[in-house]
């Protein structure tokens, strides 16, 4: 009888399985004190094994192309039972080698289709939580690059975007970019972008609701940071937000207040020059908004003459003719601004 | 799974710099130790934020290679943080600078073959590594191979590397299931033929066709087509009408060298125009060239003893420690200008065939040492630097010694003709060393070389066009 079986290839549904109770194994390993480190490590190695046979199933390997129909029945049986978690919550068991094999795995599962329906949004919409176990990941060294990418790959998902942006997560993204090690921050900086630049309906939603303290918070720990790549990345992101038409109402607000006014004119004032072209283009929306309130016109006025010369001396690297035509019109702007009494 | 990435720490006090090793276009190599631990010895890469794009995406992904990569073949590393406008990447010190440094100051003519095969072995295996991991190199040169002082051998510089597992375009949302990638990257004198023009894409064979051209340049000291502007030899290979095995049979010839039979075929299997025809890293590595490979015990004693360290090399010969050009920024277009930054600088080193006499005739002509030679015929060794191999040299050295005593006008002259020529040659190199240590060379200058560059090439190509044309009505009536 077994080796009926034996001889039988498995399918890929057979290996989603066998990963999941050698998952369910490597859980539950430590509290059997009495289990022999050799029988361990054999299932520790068929584990790792079977996680890149699946990922060979998905992205295909150097003979073979990937099958559909073998794709879409690995995700289904993946999705089908808690996998996910298991997978999640055994990742620091495996090593490095298994920990990347399955952070690919995770990411390509994210994108596949069975009968044209991303199976893995509904599984995520009812497993949330499993996106604050990946967010403490950001604070572990060693695991931070692995759970973050994954949680990048989950936020594709318009559902659990929504679910990270109205948790109190999207706060700690403000410290997790500023972290001191460089790949890690970078990588949630990838992210917090991703989160607020992807889903455009849910995040202007999300703005609208949060700007008192979203903004308050974007100005003083990231436009005002000590930290040079945080204020770059900052005031690149802010302009990519507020130039996005569908955060129009957002950003008419933003461009009425002279506490935002004052961040931008300093930032225009920055020695780097990549910093100041990002400024002036968050800047020119101040200058081209029609109804200007009189404390913003007063401030545009009281610094007409530096502001003119400052502008007139800003040129990006390489010739860029929107850059120059936003500019003439801003200058032509402020140029004809006269004073006016605080209503 | 314990990292000793941990261990080092991410602020810009517990380092102290020794001195620069290696210069980029918009970074700079350090030497360093790391005072809190034991003052090991570091090299640290600062890379000038400001030139970067905003997204850092390149970046962000070069770092994550490095420090997610994990085999003794491949530089990775310790940690990276920012100070101030500065990337630091935090890497180990690899005492002897790269394989394109130590064949250009030590080496001109090519490493010995049983030396070679050390190397290529050792490159081999990280070659193997990365493609198993789903990276493309994508840079595969001498210049992005470096060696320690014990002979250990990693590969380095994942600036422009990708990984097929992460397609780079993120807006699209498109998956590149088809394990293939079509931006162009990499420095043309070692870029396979389907990078440089294919509809189809290329895949990791692209980093064999590189590791064939670096075998190459290890045997004759620089790669093929070099003595063309690069891209003269990128057209060279979209047209086909190059042929590469032509080309190293010929070369081992003139240079009087004996490869094995083992050697050129291996290097032929790399050199396939058909990538499907091209060997994977890991079947290369079982290839009999590699089957009777001398341990790294011996590169130490045979290359390494005799060079001087990295600091020195970099201050005689300003060329460094690679994985230093532009790190940067993702884009084709920048891709394609980091090449041409590229060739400025490595060009005129690799045209200038770097035979200088100072560190060259110390560590290769021993022979010639005990005997104590009058001085003019120093004057001649310099003299015959140019364009001469050294094996040459010393023949003529020695004929030189007898004709010192009777003086020959004619011969003195012919000589001292030739050492004004080296003269100049070397004075045209102290040149690029100014330029690249002051940054003097602007962008626009580089543009304007290349688009003199283009009207050449063009000019040629309508000859050539005019050529087959002509041939071919003559066929016609014939």
């Amino acid at each position: 009888m077994k080796g009926l079986f034996k001889s039988k290839p498995r399918t890929p549904a057979d290996i989603v399985r066998q990963t999941r109770d050698l998952f369910l194994y490597a859980d539950r390993s430590n509290s059997l004190p009495d289990l022999r480190e050799s029988k361990r490590e054999e299932k520790m190695a068929e584990l790792s094994k079977n996680i890149r046979d699946m990922k060979s199933i998905l992205y295909g390997n150097s003979e073979a192309e990937p099958v559909a129909e073998a794709c879409a029945q690995l995700t289904q049986e993946f999705f089908r039972e808690d996998t996910l978690r298991l997978l999640i919550t055994c990742l620091p068991k495996l090593n490095l080698e298994t920990r990347k094999d399955a952070t690919q795995l995770v990411a390509n599962l994210q994108r596949q289709q069975v009968n044209s329906r991303l199976i893995a949004s509904d599984y995520l919409e009812a497993n949330l939580d499993l996106m604050d176990v990946l967010m403490e990941g950001f604070e572990n060294t060693d695991l931070a690059l692995h759970y973050g990418a994954m949680f990048r790959e989950c936020i594709r998902h318009q559902i659990v975007a929504k679910y990270v942006l109205e948790s109190e997560h999207v706060k700690k993204f403000f410290d997790y970019i500023q972290l001191p090690n460089f790949d890690i921050a970078a990588d949630a900086a990838a992210t917090f972008k991703e989160l607020l630049t992807r889903h455009k309906s849910t995040v202007a939603e999300f703005l609208t609701k949060n700007e008192d303290w979203f903004f308050a918070d974007y100005n003083s720990k990231l436009l005002e940071s000590s930290n040079y790549i945080t204020r770059r990345q900052a005031i690149k992101l802010l302009g990519d937000i507020l130039l996005d038409r569908s955060n129009s109402a957002v950003m008419t607000r933003y461009v009425s207040s002279r506490d935002n006014l004052r961040i931008l004119m300093n930032l225009l004032r920055e020695s780097s020059k990549s910093i100041q072209i990002e400024a002036f283009h968050v800047f020119k929306l101040f200058a081209a908004n029609q109804n200007k309130p009189s404390d913003i016109v007063n401030i545009l006025v009281a610094n007409k003459s530096k502001l003119l010369r400052l502008l007139a001396d800003l040129k990006p690297d390489k010739e860029d003719e929107r850059f120059e035509a936003d500019k003439s019109q801003v200058l032509k702007e402020i140029a004809a601004l006269e004073p006016r009494d605080l209503a | 799974m314990a990292r000793n990435k941990l261990e080092f720490p991410l602020e810009a006090e517990a380092y102290e710099i020794i001195c620069k090793i290696g210069v980029g276009v918009s970074a700079s190599v350090y030497k360093a130790v790391c005072i809190p631990m034991n003052s090991t010895v570091v090299a640290i890469k600062a890379i000038d934020l400001d030139r970067s794009r905003a997204d850092f995406d390149s970046l962000r992904r070069e770092t994550k290679t490095m420090s997610l990569l994990s085999h003794p073949n491949i530089l990775n590393a310790y940690c990276s943080f920012t100070v101030d406008r500065c990337l630091w990447v935090v890497m180990p010190f690899m005492s002897c600078g790269s394989l394109h440094s130590i064949v250009s100051s030590s080496f001109p003519e090519g490493l010995p073959e049983n030396c070679i095969s050390v190397f290529l072995k050792e490159t081999l295996n990280a070659i193997s590594y990365l493609h198993d991991q789903g990276h493309l190199h994508r840079d595969i040169k001498a210049g992005n191979i470096l060696v320690d002082s014990d002979g250990s051998v990693k590969l380095a510089d994942f600036g422009v590397s990708a990984s097929i597992y992460e397609p780079v375009t993120t807006s699209s949302g498109t998956t590149s299931s088809s394990l293939r990638l079509t931006d162009i990257a990499g420095t043309p004198y070692w870029m396979a033929p389907e990078v440089v023009h294919s509809h189809t894409g290329y895949g990791f064979k692209a980093d064999i066709w590189s590791f064939g051209i670096t075998a190459l340049e290890l045997a004759h000291g620089r790669p093929p087509l070099s003595h063309l502007p690069p891209l003269k030899s990128l057209l060279m290979k979209i047209t086909k009408r190059f042929h590469f095995n032509d080309y190293e049979i010929n070369t081992s010839g003139c240079g009087k060298k004996k490869f094995s039979k083992a050697f050129r075929e291996m290097v032929g299997l790399c050199l396939e125009q058909d990538p499907a025809k091209r060997p994977s890293a890991e079947k290369l590595l079982k290839h009999p060239f590699f089957r009777n490979c001398k341990g790294v015990d011996f590169v130490v004693k045979n290359v390494l003893q005799c060079l001087s360290n990295t600091e020195q090399m970099f201050i005689e010969s300003q060329v460094l420690i690679k994985g230093v050009e532009d790190d940067e920024e993702g884009d084709e277009e920048i891709l394609k200008k980091r090449r041409i930054s590229g060739w400025n600088f490595r060009e005129d080193d690799l045209q200038l065939s770097p035979v200088f006499p100072t560190t060259e005739s110390d560590s290769t002509s021993e022979g010639d040492r005990h005997r104590d030679k009058p001085e003019g015929d120093k004057v001649v060794i310099t003299g015959s630097e140019v364009g001469l191999g050294f094996s040459n040299r010393k023949e003529e050295a020695k004929e030189q010694e007898g004709e010192v005593v009777g003086f020959d006008r004619d011969l003195v002259l012919e000589k001292l003709q030739l050492l004004k020529k080296s003269l100049e040659h070397q004075r045209a190199r102290v040149l690029v060393i100014i330029e690249a240590l002051s940054g003097e060379r602007e962008e626009r200058s580089r543009e304007e070389e290349l688009l003199e560059m283009v009207e050449k090439l063009k000019i040629e190509l309508e000859a050539e066009k005019m050529k087959t044309l002509r041939a071919e009505k003559e066929s016609v009536l014939g």
